[in-house]
């Protein structure tokens, strides 16, 4: 199906085709925009870089947010330090004018726990929308001595064989954490193997160089549809709808502490005027309402947690999930 | 053949009105981009992502796939004219091309470079049509030990590249791997040489240390001397290459096609380690190394094709098994999902359309750059003739924007600065800042790959002769390295 | 006398940056630490430091640093970058941009008031056009709004 391009020369020619935005929200939008706001283009900062789940994620979203309010965005990648740069540049220097919308997830709050070295808190940037939820997944090799096993299965054989089985990990961050959490559980050993991000990892499994890889479902879902990788176990509360035979972490292994996930939300530097940070929160929102954004959503794999989809108090919800994680810092002494 | 009818299935797509014009539309994006130093193919593809939404999935993925190879023709315009690098791949163009420019050469310099990016372009791309799958078989079997090896040999490639004395130019290459360890470590996560500064969190931008040490350290070098006139030393002749030129140009073209095409293939290779390799090869195999770093033509010719060639080599891992190998490629993956597509082994079957239509955007987009690039060679070679006190002004603008526009941080700036001042300090001191650079870019990955390696394996370093690629790679780089000394100790000459 | 001076610099870069990578820790329980590497490429800036320092200078001619006015020329270049490192983030891309140019045109190679006004304004423009509007990329603005 094509369809007919509406570019102009060379400019950007974003074209706002009247999207089928209920007339509520859009009415809300009306009355909540400020005099003379937005003059120039917002930015919405993506602290990872381009093309990657995030960005993909955060531009989505800013076509979205264009459509329902008309307003210009660009997407602006900040790289560096895993994010850590981007972070505390939204977190110190961004100018709370309103301008600058930060699409983030919740690995900003180890950044503010672990690293920013009492800089900034996570507290500086205030949440305003919800965006989506990704979970980390474990999938295991199609070929080779641990094809077939389910997640129960391995975590034996990691157990009988310990420091042999060979993890993809990312250093420093949830993918460690979760393989942290099954060896104190269950006396299991895995032998991790450092990767920049999980897809590295997961091409890496299915080059026959780790055992196990954990990643996302956009990551993996090329090599799941030719049959190169076979998932495991999903961290998150409740089986995913679009892998419905795998089962979670919590079912196999028992419990309810494996839940990993991206949260993924948008926030504001703190001190930005309350009536562009309502503006702001409720063009996001008018985006999240959009089934074209929803259905694209769901073809990455990614999910909405109800909790935080019907929030009253999103600074509070997330906040809850905030303080549970810097718990778990503590209990595993990478905080006093 | 299938894949002859499948790519005549692509030519048909390819070859409407909308998706040419996308198609040269992202050539000339791509060639501006590359011109403008600083600004590269990834911040020129990642500005105009949002523009594909709206586009089909051919039209958008040709179109940013032209700003790819794009820039890489366009890249070596400054690199020539002014010796400052429009993007980290086309640097060791600056080398000899520069020098070539100077001499009234220019236009051979510009031709040559146009022409065997073509070369190589094109026959990256019928290697990709025909054995895609199987090369895509092999890659992803790289795994980090195999990555360490080809990391050995770039770096001892790498020596090859050093002119005058060999302990400055170790005392660089090691220089370039600290300046590479400023950041976090990506094996354990822990912060190395940051001391507290956020900024130092993300290391130092390659663009930024490649801006600095080639354009701005130009731009002070070339200040000191000239009052008036310009960059010429001779009248402008040859505005194209003579047939001397040709045959001292089609080996090095050929042997860049593959190296680079080889070393696309990888990750963490791509164009701009395929441009140093080619040049430290094309030197290590000509029989008058001498004339390299004063106007050998052999020195663009080569380089020039192998960042070509890498720009089809990359494709491969993308487009048959949806891993991306660099930033640029990762944003094409982001794209491709983006537009609903899943890259991934099975892409190649289940769009064939879009798989083939790209497949031949790629040739299509590399006869619009020749085409686009080959009759401005002689307007480019007019350019030397501005004088250069109205030149560098307008060129250090550029060179600002271009290194601003990557992270949009005042940082970047002051890294480019400091770079500039250092680079012109130590090139009167006579030390050769290509190897930093090379150091700069090649170490990490070594590094990464060989404690990667390390950890998998059971039997600790033995993994590295246990796989049979890594251990040739290894064994070549040794060979390399035995040679090397064994020429120093004939070629007693050279200052220390 | 410079090549002295650098070699000492060599030499106390490479020290600092061995201890420094001692602290990071050498090795680990699966290899290399993050200090090993670091460690391994700051001993050889030292020892080659350590080497230039006693092998005999082989350069015919002293390097030329410049004097007056060449000196002047090559401070004012890099004066004007700092200056514009400086300004970019308060005064916006137009204006830091603009004023270094003037600097540079002016202080540096002494064209005329007219064509440096003329030249640096066109160029800023021109720039600001082609990654604003061309590339979708805008520029910083200053406290006027562009």
């Amino acid at each position: 199906m094509t369809r007919t391009a509406l570019v102009l020369g060379l400019l950007a020619a974003l074209c706002h085709p009247a999207a089928a935005q209920s007339g509520d929200a859009k009415a809300e939008l009306a009355r909540l925009k400020p005099k003379d706001f937005p003059s120039q283009p917002i930015e919405f900062t993506v602290v990872y870089p381009a093309g990657g789940g995030m960005d993909v994620a955060a531009r989505l979203l800013a076509k979205h947010v264009e459509q329902a309010s008309g307003d210009r965005i660009i997407v602006n990648n900040r790289t560096g330090g895993a994010g850590m740069v981007g972070h505390a540049y939204l977190a110190t220097q961004a100018k709370p004018d309103g301008y600058t919308v930060g699409v983030l997830a919740n690995l900003m709050w180890g950044d503010a726990m672990l690293r920013a070295q009492g800089r900034w808190a996570y507290t500086d940037l205030e949440p305003i929308a919800y965006v989506n939820t990704d979970a980390l997944t474990w999938v295991g090799p199609t070929e080779g001595p641990y094809k077939g096993m389910s997640l129960k299965q391995i975590v034996q054989a990691a157990k009988d064989k310990p420091g042999t089985i060979r993890v993809a990990t990312v250093p420093g961050s949830m993918w460690d954490y979760i393989i942290e959490q099954i060896e104190a559980n269950s006396g299991a050993k895995f032998l991790r193997v450092p990767f920049q991000g999980g897809g590295a990892g997961i091409a890496a499994l299915v080059g026959g160089n780790v055992d196990l890889a954990q990643g996302f479902y956009s990551e993996f879902r090329g090599y799941l549809d030719a049959n190169k990788v076979a998932p495991l176990a999903v961290a998150a509360t409740s089986r995913m709808d679009f892998l419905k035979d795998m089962p979670t972490f919590n079912e196999t292994l028992g419990g309810n502490e494996y839940t990993w996930q991206v949260i993924r939300f948008a926030v504001v530097p703190k001190g930005t005027p309350a009536d562009r940070k309502a503006y702001l929160a409720a063009s996001v929102r008018a985006a999240m309402h959009d089934p074209e954004l929803v259905a694209e959503y769901k073809k990455t794999g990614a999910f909405f947690d109800p909790k935080l989809a019907n929030s009253s108090d999103l600074a509070k919800d997330l906040g809850d999930y905030a303080e549970a994680e810097r718990a778990f810092y503590q209990k595993t002494g990478r905080l006093k | 053949m299938e894949a002859l009818s499948n790519l005549a299935a692509g030519f048909g797509v390819i070859l409407t009105p909308q998706n040419l014009y996308f198609c040269f539309l992202g050539s000339l994006i791509g060639t501006l981009v590359g011109v403008l130093p600083g600004l590269g193919p990834l911040a020129a593809m990642a500005l105009l992502l949002p523009v594909t939404f709206t586009l089909t999935p051919v039209a958008g993925m040709v179109m940013l796939a032209s700003i790819f190879y794009g820039a890489m023709y366009g890249g070596s315009t400054t690199s020539v004219l002014l010796n400052i690098p429009g993007e980290a791949a086309s640097v060791v163009t600056c080398i000899d091309g520069h020098q070539m420019a100077r001499q009234g050469r220019a236009g051979a310099a510009l031709g040559i470079a146009a022409i065997g990016s073509f070369l190589a372009g094109t026959v990256g791309i019928i290697v990709m049509t025909f054995c895609a799958p199987a090369i895509s078989a092999i890659a992803i079997r790289f795994g980090p030990p195999e990555n360490f090896g080809l990391m050995v040999l770039g770096l001892v490639c790498t020596l090859y590249m050093i002119t005058g004395s060999p302990l400055k130019g170790a005392l660089m290459i090691a220089l370039g791997f600290l300046g590479a360890a400023i950041g976090i470590d990506v094996v354990n996560g822990k912060e190395r040489f940051t001391f507290g500064s956020i900024n130092l969190t993300g290391g130092l931008d390659l663009l930024a240390v490649v801006i600095g040490l080639f354009g701005v350290t130009e731009v002070l070098a070339n200040v000191e001397r000239l009052v008036h006139g310009s960059l010429l030393t001779g009248r402008i002749r040859n505005l194209w290459p003579t047939l001397d030129d040709w045959r001292a140009s089609w080996r090095p073209i050929v042997r860049g096609s593959g190296l680079g095409f080889i070393l696309g293939l990888v990750p963490g290779g791509g164009p701009v380690t395929a441009s140093f390799m080619s040049y430290a090869l094309e030197k290590r195999l000509s029989d008058t190394p001498q004339r390299f770093g004063k106007g050998a033509i052999e020195g663009v010719a080569g380089p020039e094709s192998a960042n070509n060639a890498a720009v089809a080599g990359s494709m491969i891992p993308i487009l048959s098994l949806g891993i991306p190998g660099n930033p640029v490629t990762a944003l094409l993956l982001g794209a491709l999902i983006i537009q609903g597509i899943q890259p991934g082994p099975l892409f190649m079957t289940q769009r064939p359309d879009l798989f083939w239509a790209i497949v031949a955007s790629m040739y299509v987009g590399n006869l619009f750059l020749l085409v686009l690039n080959l009759p401005l060679v002689g307007l480019w070679a007019q350019l030397l003739r501005v004088p250069y006190h109205i030149l560098f002004p307008v060129v250090l603008l550029l060179c600002v924007v271009g290194t601003y526009s990557a992270n949009k941080n005042v940082f970047d700036l002051w890294v480019m600065l400091g770079f500039g001042v250092a680079g012109y300090v130590l090139r009167k001191l006579e030390y050769d800042l290509a190897p930093f650079v090379i150091a700069f870019v090649l170490a990490p990955l070594m590094e990464q790959s060989l404690r990667q390696a390390l950890v998998m394996s059971p039997d600790g370093a033995m993994i590295l002769l246990q796989r049979p690629i890594t251990a040739v790679l290894l064994a070549v780089s040794a060979v390399l390295v035995a040679l090397m000394f064994r020429r120093q100790s004939t070629h007693r000459g050279g200052d220390l | 006398m410079f090549e002295r001076v650098l070699n000492a610099f060599w030499i106390l870069l490479g020290a600092a940056a061995a201890a420094y990578a001692w602290t990071l820790g050498l090795v680990g329980p699966s290899g290399p630490e993050s200090g090993f590497f670091p460690l391994i490429a700051a001993l050889i800036v030292m020892g080659m430091g350590v080497a230039l320092m006693l092998a005999p200078s082989q350069r015919a001619t002293a390097p030329e640093f410049p004097r007056s006015a060449a000196l002047h020329r090559v401070l004012g270049v890099v004066a004007g970058l700092a200056l514009m490192a400086v300004a970019l983030p308060y005064l916006g891309f137009a204006v830091a941009g603009a004023l270094t140019m003037l600097v540079l045109l002016r202080m540096v190679e002494r064209v005329s008031w007219t064509g440096s006004v003329a030249l640096a304004l066109g160029s800023v423009v021109v720039v600001m056009w082609l990654f604003g509007n061309v590339l979708g990329m805008p520029l910083p603005r200053g406290p006027w709004g562009w």
